[in-house]
């Protein structure tokens, strides 16, 4: 009856939750709004672009009801000039998540809002796969939305499927270059802390057992040491406190 | 596009997420939450699972009416509505597995305090207490009793080793921020702090994440 998963979300997880990213649809006959756990969905008319979960998008895909608009950034140039960023302009660091959604929505032009001024939203729930979302930027999911895309909707993309998979293929080994590499910093992770900004959830997902394991291990290996550093801090009187705080891989 | 729909399209707070959605947002949170973190977090307040628990019998309901009506229209719909209803029951499903199985490794631990306690739904102290009780009779049945009763405690802290097995609190996780923050967390050779920028994904102690969590400035993923 217990979850017999160790902590931390599995790739099918991963993929679940990724299936909740809104998409945005070309309908291809009417709909009319189904009242849904999650709220009411949108009333498809042809030829009007509605915004949906990817799962309910991939179910009116396969039956042929509607078509779905790839997100810009999984365009062929778009996919490009991220390789050209990940590997010439920034060889170490993954390139940038999106801009958080902006504040104006576009059908409410001068209206400021922010979506839910009390909940932060985050991805899966953020519009950043959607046919709104900026170019060049990969957001979170960008794997698993990718991969659903290609394997089910590949009419559907602006180029065709052979060359956005292989422009794909690159950016996942340039990428897990970069992860392994990021294991290398773990050795000194003395400092307690490591920045992994504009990573995916699937890169997260395969390689968090190994890098958790690291960190653990390290510290296990020096509690000790730490102890005993802890109590010389205490000692030695608070002169550690001045240190400079953007100093964040301190060894 | 009825009357409703204009005014709503006009109403600026119109925008602001509808409550089904959040239900959604929050119970997706709280399953990530639970699945990564290496102990047990607080029960969600403000009757979360109640709402999301009365929601899903009424949507079955739905379906089991919808069932006899042979309409292609209303059927489509009802597959939709079913596949969302799976979904739902397998966030509930694996959200209260994943619990259970904290609760199953450190039950005593779980039931030792009273800010532990109150972390448990109702159901789950009551599982709680049952599971050890079960436990402690089995052990004292097969061999406890054969034990001089000064050992036969399963919560004995003499000597400053507590027999209560607590999960290891110190274990890293990966949190994204959701705002502009100071991260700060230990580490064995010296303690680090960043500016942590909003959506930076960071590995460091549970014990450095929780007030980033609880403060809501930073999410577990």
């Amino acid at each position: 009856m217990a979850l017999p998963l160790p902590p931390g979300l599995a790739q099918a997880e991963v993929a679940f939750l990724a299936e909740m990213e809104l998409v945005t649809v070309v309908p291809r006959q009417r709909l009319e709004s189904i009242n849904l756990l999650s709220g009411r969905t949108p009333v498809l008319r042809p030829p009007h672009r509605a915004p949906l979960p990817l799962w309910l998008a991939l179910l009116l895909k396969k039956q042929r009801r509607a078509n779905i608009v790839p997100p810009p950034w999984l365009h062929p140039t778009s996919l490009s000039q991220i390789i050209h960023r990940e590997t010439k302009e920034d060889p170490t660091a993954f390139s940038a998540p999106p801009p958080p959604p902006s504040r104006a929505h576009p059908s409410q032009p001068g209206m400021a809002h922010r979506p839910a001024a009390d909940a932060n939203l985050s991805p899966p729930f953020l519009p950043s796969c959607t046919a709104d979302a900026p170019a060049g930027y990969l957001p979170y999911h960008w794997l698993e939305v990718a991969e659903a895309l290609l394997a089910h909707a590949g009419d559907d993309m602006a180029a065709p499927p052979g060359e956005v998979r292989g422009l794909l293929r690159d950016l996942v080994e340039v990428r897990a270059a970069k992860m392994r590499s990021s294991t290398s910093a773990l050795e000194g992770f003395g400092g307690g802390l490591m920045s992994l900004r504009g990573v995916g959830a699937m890169e997260l997902a395969e390689s968090r057992g190994f890098v958790l394991g690291v960190v653990d291990g390290v510290r296990r290996i020096g509690a000790s040491a730490e102890a005993t550093r802890r109590e010389e801090e205490e000692m030695g009187g608070r002169r550690e406190d001045d240190e400079g705080s953007d100093d964040d891989m301190g060894i | 596009m009825d009357i409703d729909d204009i005014l709503r399209e006009v109403d600026p707070t119109y925008h602001v997420v509808p409550r089904e959605r959040r239900d959604l947002q929050d119970l997706t949170r709280a399953w990530v939450a639970e699945r990564s973190a290496p102990e047990l977090l607080h029960w969600p307040a403000g009757g979360l699972f109640e709402r999301i628990h009365d929601n899903i019998k009424r949507q079955i309901e739905k379906v089991e009416e919808m069932t006899g009506d042979m309409d292609p229209k209303t059927n489509f719909a009802l597959i939709v509505i079913q596949t969302e209803l799976e979904r739902f029951r397998y966030l509930v499903r694996s959200y209260i597995r994943a619990r259970i199985a904290k609760i199953d490794r450190h039950a005593l631990h779980y039931l030792s305090t009273d800010e532990l306690r109150s972390r448990l739904s109702e159901m789950e102290l009551a599982y709680a207490t049952r599971h050890q009780a079960l436990l402690h009779d089995h052990y004292l049945a097969s061999f406890l009793s054969s034990f001089p009763p000064p050992l036969q405690n399963l919560n004995d802290t003499a000597g400053n080793i507590t027999m209560i097995d607590a999960p290891d609190l110190e274990s890293a996780v990966f949190i994204r921020l959701l705002k502009d923050t100071l991260v700060e967390g230990r580490g064995v050779d010296a303690d680090g702090a960043m500016d942590g920028r909003e959506s930076d994904i960071v590995i460091l102690r549970w014990s450095d994440a929780k007030p980033l969590i609880d403060a809501g400035s930073a999410e577990l993923v």
